[in-house]
């Protein structure tokens, strides 16, 4: 279950407070909680808010802004933006 | 018989509210283009609005994606995905809404139902613009428009011209108005975004392209050239011009009353009025 995973996850960050709470309080923690589970790859993207990496692996652009838009793992939407551009210079 | 009185489109973008709140430099031009369409939506004197809509990863999810689907709940609270912006229940005419569906089914069209839902910002920006006392009850139409794959162009013009059917159909009288929204042209957090924001523009002669068929009624041509290839160019909200096309689909090709484009948002504002009330002309 790949790819999937993660744009679920970044879903579920717009509905769910608590689970914003957890990403920002223990986010490897919160990530490795995620159901459908993440696979090794994606949970160490994740957790490095290596958006560049997440996107080239197929995760859906608009579902992904929303950890930048939330302020979650060491993102915000001008981090967010700068990582995505230097993925594809 | 219940009969389409207008067609009206607009944008959904979720910080127009607070830019107008604070009076930012855009609000004046915002305030203008709503009030350009609102007044319109006010002239034909709506009872019920159908609302084409795409709906943003937040009632549909891949987990469960219907490309066309219909809300037939009473009533339904927004926005689920801005807690920033104002709250509103607003009322769904479910009867019509219910008699929109078989129809469609009934003419070979899938459209699926939803029951429990709360609409996000593509629905309540719109409404808190043009209808904000939420006086005018809405059936909402989603069609998605974001995971591919999405309907084709010629469908969704198709599935205006059953709704428009459906409506003329209702037994009861009921003043229709059909509002679409959506975006010509935007990309949301990938590749495409400009160099100074999370969002872009990604195809600008597509905006003008699209606003010069509809200033021309030229549909046709439209549904035509809004091939999968196109929208996708467009960005990856590009599909949203989708309702717009069904909404056209709704009434014969026309002139707009109005019709402006905002370049710097890849989005435009219009109104076809249909039927003037006695009571008006």
């Amino acid at each position: 279950m790949s790819v999937y995973a993660v744009n679920k996850l970044c879903r579920r960050v717009v509905h769910e407070p608590e689970l914003r709470r957890a990403l920002s309080e223990a986010p490897e923690d919160a990530v490795r909680a995620a159901t459908p589970p993440l696979s090794e790859e994606e949970l160490e993207a994740l957790l490095a808010g290596d958006v560049g990496r997440l996107s080239k692996m197929g995760a859906n652009h608009f579902l992904l802004h929303q950890l930048g838009r939330f302020h979650l793992l060491g993102l915000d939407l001008p981090e967010y933006a700068a990582r995505i551009r230097a993925a594809y210079r | 018989m219940a009969r389409i009185v207008g067609a009206f489109g607009v944008p959904h973008t979720p910080h127009f509210p607070a830019i107008v709140q604070r009076q930012d430099p855009p609000a004046a031009e915002i305030e203008r283009l709503f009030d350009g369409v609102a007044r319109r939506l006010a002239e034909v004197e709506p009872e019920v609005i159908v609302f084409f809509t795409s709906d943003h990863y937040n009632i549909f999810f891949e987990e469960s994606l219907p490309i066309f689907s219909i809300g037939v709940a009473p009533a339904a609270r927004g926005p689920s995905d801005y807690p920033e912006l104002p709250s509103y229940e607003v009322c769904i005419d479910s009867d019509l809404a219910r008699s929109i569906q078989a129809h469609a089914v009934a003419s070979d069209f899938d459209v699926g139902m939803s029951q429990e839902f709360e609409f996000d910002h593509s629905v309540i920006v719109p409404l808190h613009f043009l209808t904000p006392r939420m006086q005018v009850p809405v059936v909402p139409v989603f069609i998605s428009a974001f995971v591919r794959p999405i309907p084709s162009s010629r469908r969704c013009h198709a599935l205006g011209g059953v709704i428009r059917e459906a409506v003329e159909q209702y037994p009861e009288p009921r003043r229709v108005a059909v509002v679409a929204t959506g975006s010509f042209s935007l990309e949301i957090g990938g590749p495409r975004i400009s160099a100074d924001s999370h969002t872009g523009i990604p195809d600008p002669r597509w905006v003008e392209r699209v606003t010069a068929l509809l200033d021309s009624g030229r549909v046709a041509e439209l549904v035509e050239e809004a091939t999968d290839d196109q929208l996708a160019r467009a960005g990856n909200a590009g599909g949203e011009v989708l309702d717009w096309i069904a909404m056209l689909g709704t009434i014969d090709p026309r002139l707009p009353g109005f019709l402006e484009v905002q370049r710097d948002y890849g989005h435009a504002f219009g109104a076809w009025p249909v039927d003037t009330p006695r009571s008006w002309a």
